[in-house]
């Protein structure tokens, strides 16, 4: 005994669970025959006693274990990461074929808007039907709507009833997986959101007497064994559930008679210690139903979502058939590579549903005639919003550490808006094939971003949005050329006492002495000096010496402080050059540095993340909207001025003529020496745009910011909602009527008179030779544009 | 929600004049612990804000989400308050109500520096006269004593003078 209880308890147990089957053994009668049947009724006897001794331990253990570990188990799930929720209401500015493509990213699709998870378009009308979602601060049940546009925006919102509705928050779309955890994934669901049919359906099918039994279900099997024979094929297996659950939690996949045993004695010990209620939702979370690349997808909640695209909650009696019938083999009855057998597998569930009287004959005959119809989209995607996850992540690990986030269930709610994204993935593929010389010798990245939020809505690294790799959205640390211009400028007008926009500033030849290297002579970009300019022409034509001649009058030291104010880290190396933009910048950083000019002066970090909740819908992380006030706010709304000046006369004038309506764009482009790099940076109230384009081995690509990134930045912008929108200039301002060469102060019926903003006292004090006292040089303080 | 405001300002007329009573007694006013956002700065606003109003045309989605975060707000749950407004501010960004009601909840959470910049973005953007303008600048008069700095606080509250014209300056 003492030798044999070191040799493992599975050997043993092996032994004595065929020792009764093969020890009987009929004899002939007479001596021998008596001393045989002795012997074997001692044998009997040992191996009884034998097993009792060491059988019972073992039993014992088994159930400790059992309990144990079904007490102690913890379910992985992977985090989800959310678009931004579209919001319905009347006025909103949408297309009926963007709202499409929010639903499909959404999970629904075209069919029946009776059903949950679809929707119908007709012309100007969109029916559907929304499934549920449980947001952080509210369980939103499904419901039906209808959305009907006018033109390119929504007109009105019903309910089921014709109700009019004013606003609906539509589930948000999942993007994908964070660091997926490895092996498995699943949606864990309570056994009281599951939908009743799938809870009774699953044990119609695989286990009728589950309520009843202790674990094992002798009728079961002998039922099984019967009308496998009968079929002449494996149809029903005659493990119970709670043996199926033992297996898959516990068990290696073999099928020896050991574990058999295991199993079994598992099976009753779980249902000595736990509810049935307990037992079946582990067994609904935890059932194999097929494969997400690497990831096993577990339970129903997961496979709802995989191949249907809906909350299980949402799943019709035919998908629930199909998916129950997976459990008994996920790859065998697999919808998209074996539709086939997967069909015949759900019409029997169907068969089986029909015979224990859930559903009714008709409803069993009209099921029986749909197709499979799984959604393949999850199937074919490979891995979109790659880039926009890349800085999820990044900002996720910046605050979580990295075991709080794998596998946990979290749930993050992004900015991103699918939409835009759309547009922005697409405005960037076309625009640079048909501004490049050769097939895709160019590279590119865009962002789009809400102003006065910094909410972060398209995030584009890769002209092939869904390629993962490098994201030059958030590493491509590229010159910015010209971009940077506007902050030069931005620092001469923080100084009303001595710049406003219409400052002469002398564009000529210029040198700057540079300690230990040779002098430095900027040229223009077309090599003509343009003598003495008003500042803000020399900012809105991009003129390379009038900003040398600026820059070194307020200082480089001035414009690397001021970066670095406005949330960028340039490094500590300070050079002059950095006046033209010799200065490596992300498309990232230069969209956070023109954010406070988009938002009227009111600066806030760009974010990608709005909250974070656990599996259980409680909050751990939130980022909220912070704003700081930009002090120059009045500098910084004349530089507003002038960038819209190079819209409609400067170095990106060939832009409204690309846009049906131009909404005020304010814009700069950007190309840095030898046509390696373009940018065009361009915002309204609404959107801020950052385009970036040239050659991954920063070799001369022929591009220019306004000749290759702006069409592109025309492209996105085109395909964006948009209205006008009111600008409010800062109180500080005052508005004077001005004409040429030499800035004066003129009147309103002047030839060329232009009004220009002053901060107040820093106005031309020169009468122009046609100034009426009489009239008003002033034009309002203030005003509304 | 004005006429909901009109009324608590009736109610509250009386605390407001008690503290502002209270207020005299000490010289700089010392910040009073209990913040009312309610009585220091919506019900004076109500009651010295008359004059030239401007009720700029709502989106009833926007209404809709305010009055949420408003009820939200009276029963203590400013974390709620915040996420309604920011999803009404998502429709609406620069809606200068939606920017001072968010000022005031930051004012009730502590965060002085976030009071004070949602009150000033909502001054620019906003009519920059009445009532709202009156919460502008008690909003960020109170977030700056906070911060304890007086002379701009003191500012802020000459500023609410401004808030009464009586007619717009038209051109």
């Amino acid at each position: 005994m003492a030798t044999g209880e070191r040799s493992g308890p599975f050997d043993r147990s092996n032994h004595y669970s065929q020792g009764p089957a093969g020890a009987p053994k009929k004899g002939s009668p007479g001596t021998l025959s008596l001393v045989l049947r002795r012997l074997v009724i001692h044998l009997f006897l040992f191996l009884l006693g034998l097993s009792l001794g060491l059988g019972l331990p073992w039993v014992g253990w088994l159930d400790r274990e059992a309990e144990r570990r079904f007490a102690e188990r913890q379910w992985t799930q992977d985090s989800r990461i959310y678009a931004r929720p579209l919001e319905l209401y009347a006025g909103r500015e949408l297309r009926p074929d963007d709202l499409v493509l929010e639903l499909e990213r959404v999970g629904l699709r075209a069919g029946d808007p009776g059903r949950v998870g679809r929707f119908r378009q007709r012309g100007q009308r969109v029916d559907l039907h929304a499934p549920a979602f449980r947001f952080p601060d509210q369980d939103q049940p499904a419901q039906r709507l209808r959305v009907e546009f006018e033109g390119a925006r929504v007109r009105r919102l019903e309910g089921r009833t014709g109700q009019p509705l004013t606003l609906v928050r539509l589930p948000p779309a999942e993007l994908g997986d964070l660091l997926p955890s490895g092996s498995d994934d699943r949606t864990l669901t309570r056994l009281a959101d599951f939908p009743p049919l799938l809870v009774t359906g699953i044990q119609a099918v695989e286990d009728r007497q589950f309520r009843h039994h202790h674990g094992l279900d002798p009728r079961g099997l002998a039922r099984a064994v019967w009308t496998n024979l009968r079929r002449g094929a494996l149809v029903q297996g005659g493990s119970t559930i709670t043996q199926q659950l033992v297996k898959n939690l516990f068990l290696s996949p073999d099928r020896s008679l050991i574990r058999k045993l295991n199993e079994a004695v598992m099976a009753i010990s779980l249902e000595r210690h736990f509810s049935k209620g307990e037992i079946l939702e582990a067994y609904l979370n935890e059932v194999y139903l097929g494969q997400d690349g690497a990831q096993a997808i577990h339970g129903f909640g997961r496979a709802s979502e995989y191949y249907f695209g809906l909350p299980v909650q949402a799943l019709d009696v035919d998908q629930i058939a199909l998916l129950i019938g997976m459990a008994r083999g996920a790859s065998w009855y697999h919808p998209v590579r074996n539709p086939e057998r997967a069909r015949t597998r759900r019409d029997f569930v169907l068969g089986q549903f029909l015979d224990t009287g859930l559903i009714e004959e008709d409803q069993h005959d009209r099921l029986v005639a749909r197709p499979l119809d799984v959604s393949t989209h999850r199937q074919r995607r490979q891995r979109p919003n790659a880039a926009f996850l890349e800085l999820v992540a990044r900002q996720l690990r910046r605050d979580y550490r990295d075991e709080d986030l794998r596998g946990t269930g979290l749930k993050v709610f992004t900015t991103l808006s699918p939409s835009a994204q759309h547009a922005a993935e697409r405005g960037l593929a076309q625009g640079l094939a048909e501004r490049e010389r050769t097939t895709d010798e160019l590279q590119g990245a865009a962002l789009l971003i809400e102003p006065s939020s910094g909410e972060i809505r398209a995030l584009v690294g890769d002209r092939e949005a869904s390629r993962r790799g490098f994201n030059r959205a958030l590493d491509a640390r590229r010159s910015v050329g010209s971009v940077i211009k506007p902050f030069v400028y931005l620092l001469a007008l923080a100084q009303p006492d001595r710049y406003s926009l219409v400052t002469p500033i002398f564009d000529g030849p210029i040198e700057v002495e540079l300690p230990g290297q040779p002098t430095w002579q900027p040229r223009n970009y077309d090599d003509i000096s343009h003598g003495e300019v008003a500042l803000m022409d020399a900012l809105a034509n991009s003129y390379n010496q009038a900003t040398v001649a600026l820059g070194t009058e307020v200082g480089v030291g001035a414009l690397y402080r001021l970066l670095g104010q406005l949330g960028v880290e340039t490094g500590k190396d300070q050079h002059p050059s950095a006046l033209l933009g010799a200065i490596p910048l992300t498309p990232l950083q230069v969209a956070q540095l023109y954010q406070p000019l988009a938002a009227e002066g009111y600066s806030t970090p760009l974010r990608a993340i709005t909250q974070v909740v656990d599996a259980d819908n409680r909050e751990i992380g939130r980022y909220p909207m912070r704003l700081r006030p930009i002090r120059e706010e009045g500098a910084l709304a004349l530089l507003d001025f002038a960038l819209r000046r190079t819209v409609t006369n400067g170095t990106a004038r060939s832009l409204p003529a690309l846009l049906r309506d131009d909404a005020g764009i304010r814009g700069k482009t950007g190309t840095t020496n030898d046509r390696r790099d373009a940018w065009f940076v361009g915002y309204t109230r609404q959107w801020l745009g950052v385009v970036w384009a040239g050659r991954d081995d920063n070799a001369p690509a022929g591009v220019t910011g306004a000749t290759t990134a702006l069409p592109v930045w025309a492209r996105i912008f085109e395909a964006l909602p948009h209205s006008p929108q009111p600008t409010q200039w800062p109180e500080a301002l005052e508005w004077f009527w001005v004409d040429w060469p030499q800035a004066q102060l003129a009147s309103e019926d002047c030839p060329d008179a232009l009004a220009v903003p002053f901060i107040q006292g820093s106005q031309p004090q020169v009468l122009s030779d046609c100034f009426e006292p009489a009239s008003r040089s002033r034009w309002g303080r203030g005003r509304r544009r | 929600m004005i006429r909901s405001l009109q009324h608590a300002a009736q109610l509250t007329v009386m605390l407001a004049v008690i503290a502002l009573l209270s207020a005299c007694a000490t010289q700089p006013p010392a910040p009073t612990e209990d913040l009312s956002v309610e009585e220091q700065v919506r019900a004076p606003a109500a009651e010295q804000g008359r004059g030239l109003q401007v009720y700029p045309l709502r989106n009833p989605a926007v209404t809709e989400l305010s009055d949420a975060a408003l009820a939200a707000e009276r029963a203590g749950d400013l974390d709620r308050a915040v996420l309604l407004l920011e999803r009404a501010l998502r429709i609406q960004p620069r809606d200068p109500e939606l920017l001072q009601h968010m000022a005031e909840i930051r004012l009730e959470l502590g965060e002085w520096e976030q009071a004070e910049s949602f009150a000033a973005r909502s001054f620019d953007v906003g009519p920059r006269v009445g009532e709202l303008c009156q919460r502008n600048w008690r909003t960020m008069a109170l977030a700056r004593e906070r911060l304890q700095r007086y002379g701009e606080a003191a500012n802020a509250r000459q500023r609410l003078q401004g808030c009464q014209v009586e007619a717009p300056a038209r051109l």
